[in-house]
């Protein structure tokens, strides 16, 4: 019987698996016998065909609107799970939980006294032409001192294995309920693989939130009434935000089901008006409020901000914290951490150019073919150039845009992002992931163990992201560094732990 | 719950009820223009054309199909046609696009029984219908609403969703049994010896099958089928639920449940409207109702329940927010 990795081609790549052909890191040890034992690809695609029939049952999917269909895409998922051992995570744990804290005390400090633009570290023009800059919430106090609630941090690795820091998502970040629809199809799949790996559990994550929400309610409301604001039914996350308001237990609203009066909120209800303390909006700024921010939008509720200002209603996230997640403050980040905490960063961000800085900027238009570049306002994997990837014409339109706006571009070079073995179709092949973990900053920073690991499933493909042909697998943080190996067995070294 | 919410839950219901009952119109008129055969043919133009006033829609049809009123024209018309908002196509889609966005309150299985039947039914053509013939295409029609509704019943919570969900079914219901006995009216009207006939009294019987009543008419111990007695069922009788007494009756139960707890709305217009038009309905004599006119006494009591559905509206749904009670 062939082994199932028989011909896996390791790539010029870090490999999450295989140390060398194979030979696997001690952490996925395990998990290679177990997967040598299946008879054959069968079975193993097999069991990928439960997994996703359970994902279309529980009704875990993506709405692609359209009359005829009825149907929803189910975001794709790969039955091999990411394995991240104890002391990567605790590094990854410390480098997140610092960088939170330096976003934090940065939004804070721009949103008051804007003491790291007086003292030049970021530069004022930077932060002035930041789409996302509100200077309406100059001087307005925020709940608890707290400028950002929740953070998706992209994290990738690199060739040599390094985790760096991709990007932050510091407004509305999405994909935290496919980290816990993921977690229960792989209970239902490999049960005995779980327990004996010692996966720490993410379950709390929906707790942990509504803590983080419950305590952002004005000081003289004893039982705060949550609700979680959707763009409505149609917006390609609505089942991440209607999974989210189950699991907490909260109303789901939407623009219109809010009012505000004497600026204060409430929602309709058929018995009447029930005030609303605290909205975790899934919308974005631009669309809060037709009164103060975009007048076309139809999403929103007017008078909103209003309310807000005046500390009746609790946002989360606040409005506001776009400006830290813009592409080319990223740049600035680890001088936030040296700024505000006095530290080093404990994880590094990718080399990154500037095309607003004119050395920069040289150096980029010279480069095209080999970076990656992106528009500082977009996410999704929208409005970016892989340079190894794209034709002339593509290279030749991006060039224009960035002599048109320089301040609206990075350029970083292209990483060849690890990879981890995935389930194709005929056969176990590598494909490129990264990880974004969901870190909330509340009473203090807690990050759920794991995350979102996203995989690009085309081939060769760099781009993870779901709108572009991306997929996930559950990410396994392990509870200590004996990686899963029984009891019985003899332990090495003086860091092992048994859970 | 949220306004938009309970709104969106009532239309499904007066939508699926609305489908429903103009599957049981055509149903009707497809058996009374059998039991005409012998007089007329069925293109006549006065075999089909009540259907179009009954529909209240026929500006609409005679704008998309012209003068000629054929039995392909009506049935695509009131089965098919997106068109026509009334259509049981147009329904079922209607009611589908609500329960896609109440997809949380509703079971799993509520919503699949709906699209499924939503994914079948918008395939079928006027060709499907005359394949399988009128009587056994409506009666699956039916069957597949009727299949919604239980596994509805045993599946929903009866929590204020539910009361709203029976709410606009039983004040729909109401309003579509008003109208089909408003078909024979117009079926007669061109012939008003014939009452007694024969003739007559198998339409009645139709009349009675299309709100599947005929077997509990008989067991109601009423005696022959008649005008008067058919109709005062239809209209009057407290305990079969497709009456028109018994359909309000139901919606006035729905508010109760409603407003339950919530004293600021013991005495709102919608459930005092509704009590109203039962009480009414309840003293009403039938054969003084015939005598007077039974088309516009039914065109009343569709109006009435026109006035309770603007009341739930004003009163639940799109009320004023200055005025409205703050909860604490």
């Amino acid at each position: 019987m062939p082994d199932i990795f028989h011909g896996y081609d390791h790539g010029r790549f870090y490999d999450e698996m295989f140390a060398a052909p194979g030979r696997p890191r001690a952490h996925y040890q395990r998990l290679h016998e177990r997967f040598s034992r299946l008879d054959s690809m069968g079975n193993l695609l097999e069991r990928q065909r439960t997994a996703d029939q359970t994902f279309v049952n529980r009704g875990v999917t993506f709405t692609v609107y359209s009359d005829t269909a009825g149907t929803e895409k189910i975001f794709p998922f790969d039955l091999i799970p990411r394995i991240v051992p104890a002391h990567e995570w605790a590094h990854l744990e410390r480098g997140l939980t610092q960088r939170m804290e330096a976003l934090n005390l940065f939004l804070a400090d721009i949103y008051s006294d804007q003491r790291i633009l007086r003292e030049g570290i970021v530069p004022r023009e930077m932060v002035n032409t930041s789409k996302h800059f509100r200077r309406e919430m100059v001087g307005i106090p925020v709940p608890r001192n707290l400028y950002v609630h929740i953070n998706g941090t992209d994290l990738i690795r690199d060739e040599g294995g390094v985790y760096r820091v991709l990007e932050d998502n510091l407004r509305t970040p999405s994909g935290v309920s496919y980290v816990l629809e993921n977690r229960q199809v792989m209970k239902r799949v490999f049960p005995n693989m779980i327990r004996d790996y010692h996966v720490r559990p993410v379950e709390t994550y929906t707790s942990d939130l509504l803590a983080l929400l419950m305590r952002l309610a004005p000081d003289h409301v004893l039982e705060p009434t949550v609700v979680l604001l959707t763009p409505g039914v149609f917006n390609s996350a609505y089942f991440e935000h209607s999974f989210l308001a189950r699991q907490m237990g909260i109303e789901i609203v939407e623009g219109s089901d809010l009012v505000v009066e004497n600026d204060r909120v409430y929602m309709r209800r058929s018995d009447g008006l029930a005030p609303v303390h605290v909205i975790y909006r899934r919308l974005d700024d631009d669309f809060l409020d037709p009164t103060v921010f975009r007048k076309d939008s139809l999403l929103g509720v007017p008078g909103l901000v209003d309310a807000y200002r005046k500390g009746n209603v609790a946002l989360c996230n606040p409005i506001g914290t776009g400006v830290a997640d813009d592409k080319a403050m990223y740049y600035y980040v680890p001088d936030m951490i040296k700024f505000y905490l006095g530290q080093d960063p404990i994880l590094e961000n990718i080399q990154t150019f500037l095309s607003s800085n004119a050395n920069d900027l040289g150096y980029i238009l010279e480069n095209l073919p080999k970076l990656v570049v992106k528009s500082v306002n977009e996410a999704g994997g929208y409005g970016m150039l892989v340079g190894p990837h794209s034709t002339q014409a593509q290279i030749d339109e991006f060039r224009a845009k960035i002599v048109d706006n320089p301040r609206n571009f990075i350029a970083q070079p292209t990483i060849g992002l690890s990879r981890c073995p995935s389930v194709c179709e005929s056969s176990i092949e590598g494909r490129h992931i990264d990880l974004r973990p969901y870190i909330l900053n509340g009473e203090t920073i807690k990050i759920m163990p794991g995350g979102l690991t996203r995989v690009a499933l085309r081939k060769g493909s760099l781009v993870v992201n779901s709108s572009q042909g991306g997929g996930s697998k559950d990410t396994w943080v392990l509870a200590a560094d004996d990686h899963g190996q029984s009891q019985s067995q003899s332990q090495e070294g003086p860091e092992k732990l048994i859970v | 719950m949220l306004s938009r919410v309970a709104n969106l839950i009532y239309w499904m219901a007066r939508q699926l009820e609305r489908a429903e009952n103009t599957a049981r119109i055509v149903d009707v008129n497809a058996q009374l223009v059998l039991d005409l055969q012998s007089r007329q043919a069925a293109d006549d133009p006065r075999s089909w054309e009540p259907l179009v006033y009954v529909s209240g829609e026929e500006e609409k049809f005679f704008e998309l199909y012209g003068e000629k009123v054929t039995e392909r024209a009506v049935v695509e018309f009131m089965l098919f046609d997106r068109r026509n908002s009334s259509s049981v196509l147009s329904c079922v889609s209607l009611a589908r696009e609500n329960a896609r966005c109440v997809r949380d309150l509703l079971a799993g299985e509520v919503w699949e029984t709906l699209n499924t039947f939503y994914l079948k039914l918008k395939d079928d053509d006027f060709a499907r219908y005359a394949q399988l013939g009128s009587s056994e295409y409506l009666n699956r029609v039916k069957a597949q609403i009727q299949l919604f509704y239980g596994v509805a019943e045993s599946m929903l919570p009866r929590s204020d969703a539910w009361w709203f969900f029976q709410l606009g079914r039983h004040l729909e219901r109401a309003d579509n049994t008003s109208r089909i006995i408003d078909v024979k009216y117009y079926m007669l009207l061109p012939d008003i010896a014939a009452v007694g006939t024969a003739l007559d009294i198998i339409q009645w019987g139709s009349v009675l099958r299309s709100c599947s009543a005929f077997e509990a008419f008989r067991r109601s111990r009423r005696g022959l089928l008649s005008l008067e007695r058919v109709v005062d069922y239809l209209l009057r009788d407290a305990v079969f639920p497709r009456s028109v007494v018994f359909s309000v009756a139901q919606a006035e139960h729905a508010l109760a449940q409603i407003v339950n707890g919530a004293d600021h709305l013991a005495n709102n217009p919608a459930s005092q409207l509704a009590a109203a038009l039962r009480i009414d309905l309840e003293k009403t004599e039938t054969r003084a109702v015939i005598a007077a006119g039974l088309h516009e006494f039914l065109d009343t009591i569709q109006v009435r329940l026109n006035d309770v559905h603007v009341a739930i509206q004003e009163t639940f749904i799109e009320y004023a927010t200055d005025k409205a009670k703050v909860l604490a």
